[in-house]
């Protein structure tokens, strides 16, 4: 772990990202690192780390997501003996711990806002406060923070405060999702297999033939380089590749993530409350309008349009649309019949 | 006759980096252009402290225009720099943090923007001699 877990890929944006880090290693000016999940946020900021000068201090990393509100405070800044209820003893928090070195706070958009607040306050001041504590002590640490939401998304709902954003946001690199840049599959492929062979007592694991490897890249990878991993894992247990293949999941390939590159695909269900609850476009009479009558039109309606949706995907494979929908093939043809769901015309 | 100045000028916006640079040709400045910031610090590391100033954007990909006032500022002290920031966009005040010479907001007047980097040029030359 001399240089940080090796960045693997040769695509132009893995190159990038190699060309970015090193140049920017050695500014200890705050870092976005954005993402998928399993893509590998924390590989860039291990490597950002180990490439700048404060490689040997503390690494010290914090999931925002992990905590409730409280917890996270206290787990962040520390406390004082007797600050609240249970605080028997002084306890320091991790930009204490991280002091002179590297705090990586990953999942940074799901911290509470009131924390924001409070974040910003010491990148404005480089100082900070324990909970119970009056005096303000100076912190030197690098923050990276990551994140697998869309930042400017947050601000625009109000759920992440802009001047923190742009206080964070002075350098931003993007890992774009493992579908994007399948020419990196087969080193990802060659890394992990070298690396779980010995870690595995030299296990030998098949290396993937092509038609393999093309049933790989055409695999969306909702769970990104992770998901590879693991699937690496369960054949190296299995020794099989097609099993394991066999289990991927291609029907949800097109229906979530890969929507914008697929111009022919099936409508995706959108629900507004018109569409919920008014018939034809115009609002029921108040006589007539009842919250449980709206709640099963409603109902009926989301769950028409989402089997009609997955009947679609599947080409009106009723026995698979049952799976992905997760109810009895038996229950799927009472529904169709029921919410008089129509074949297309062919 | 003036030395020509030497410019880098730094915008994710292909529109605005032809539109500066073709004023800036036209009253015979040097210039160089970048379309994000990394680019920008590659140019400027290749070509070390040769540069008279930096006009960059704020909001951009990989290393904003703040990242590259804070860069520029530790490691090529001698280069002057401008920031422009976007409409509806906060971070005037972390420019000037990271000490830009001189902090304008969008819409700019080419005019105008000329006008006071020779000024800043200028006063930089004087405090010099």
């Amino acid at each position: 772990m001399q240089n940080g877990p090796p960045i693997i890929g040769v695509s132009p944006a893995i190159e990038r990202i190699r060309d970015l880090i090193n140049h920017v290693a050695d500014t200890g000016l705050n870092i976005v690192i954005s993402g998928e999940t399993g893509v590998g946020k924390e590989v860039i900021a291990q490597n950002l780390y180990q490439k700048s000068p404060r490689r040997g201090k503390p690494f010290v990393k914090v999931n925002c997501a992990a905590l409730p509100e409280g917890l996270l405070e206290s787990e962040l800044y520390g406390y004082e003996r007797g600050a609240f209820t249970g605080a028997e003893q002084k306890r320091k928090g991790k930009f204490e711990l991280a002091n002179g070195g590297v705090l990586f706070l990953d999942e940074i958009g799901d911290m509470p806002i009131l924390l924001q607040s409070k974040l910003l306050h010491v990148l404005q001041s480089g100082e900070f406060a324990p909970l119970g504590s009056e005096k303000e002590f100076k912190t030197d640490t690098w923050l990276i923070a990551a994140t697998n939401h869309d930042l400017e998304d947050e601000i625009k709902k109000q759920k992440f405060r802009e001047d923190l954003y742009y206080r964070l946001n002075i350098i931003k690199f993007y890992i774009p999702p493992l579908r994007e840049r399948i020419e990196d599959i087969p080193h990802l492929i060659n890394y992990y297999i070298e690396m779980y062979t010995s870690q595995y007592n030299n296990r030998s694991i098949l290396q993937p033939n092509s038609r393999i490897l093309q049933k790989l890249s055409d695999y969306h990878w909702p769970g990104n380089v992770r998901e590879l991993q693991n699937v690496l894992k369960r054949v190296l247990v299995l020794g099989t590749w097609d099993e394991i293949i066999g289990e991927l999941d291609y029907n949800s390939n097109r229906s979530t993530n890969t929507v914008s590159h697929e111009p022919n695909q099936a409508k995706t269900p959108q629900f507004t409350p018109q569409s919920l609850f008014f018939e034809n476009g115009r609002a029921p009479s108040l006589e007539s309008f009842s919250l449980k009558e709206i709640k099963k039109t409603a109902l009926d309606k989301i769950e028409k349009e989402a089997i009609a949706y997955v009947l679609e995907k599947t080409g009106w494979n009723r026995s698979r649309a049952s799976k992905i929908l997760k109810i009895s093939y038996k229950t799927l043809l009472y529904k169709i019949s029921d919410l008089g769901i129509q074949p297309p015309l062919t | 006759m003036q030395k020509k100045y030497k410019i880098l000028i730094i915008d994710d916006s292909e529109e605005i980096l032809k539109t500066y640079k073709k004023f800036f040709n036209k009253k015979k400045y040097l210039v160089s252009t970048a379309s994000n910031g990394l680019d920008g610090l590659k140019i400027l590391q290749t070509e070390q402290n040769d540069f008279d100033l930096i006009i960059t954007d704020i909001v951009m990909p990989n290393i904003s225009g703040v990242g590259i006032i804070s860069i520029v500022k530790k490691k090529f002290p001698n280069i002057l720099v401008i920031a422009i920031t976007g409409w509806g966009e906060h971070p005037e005040l972390l420019a000037s943090e990271a000490e830009a010479d001189l902090v304008l907001e969008k819409p700019i007047d080419l005019m105008e923007l000329e006008k006071r980097m020779v000024n800043l040029i200028q006063s930089k030359t004087d405090q010099h001699l």
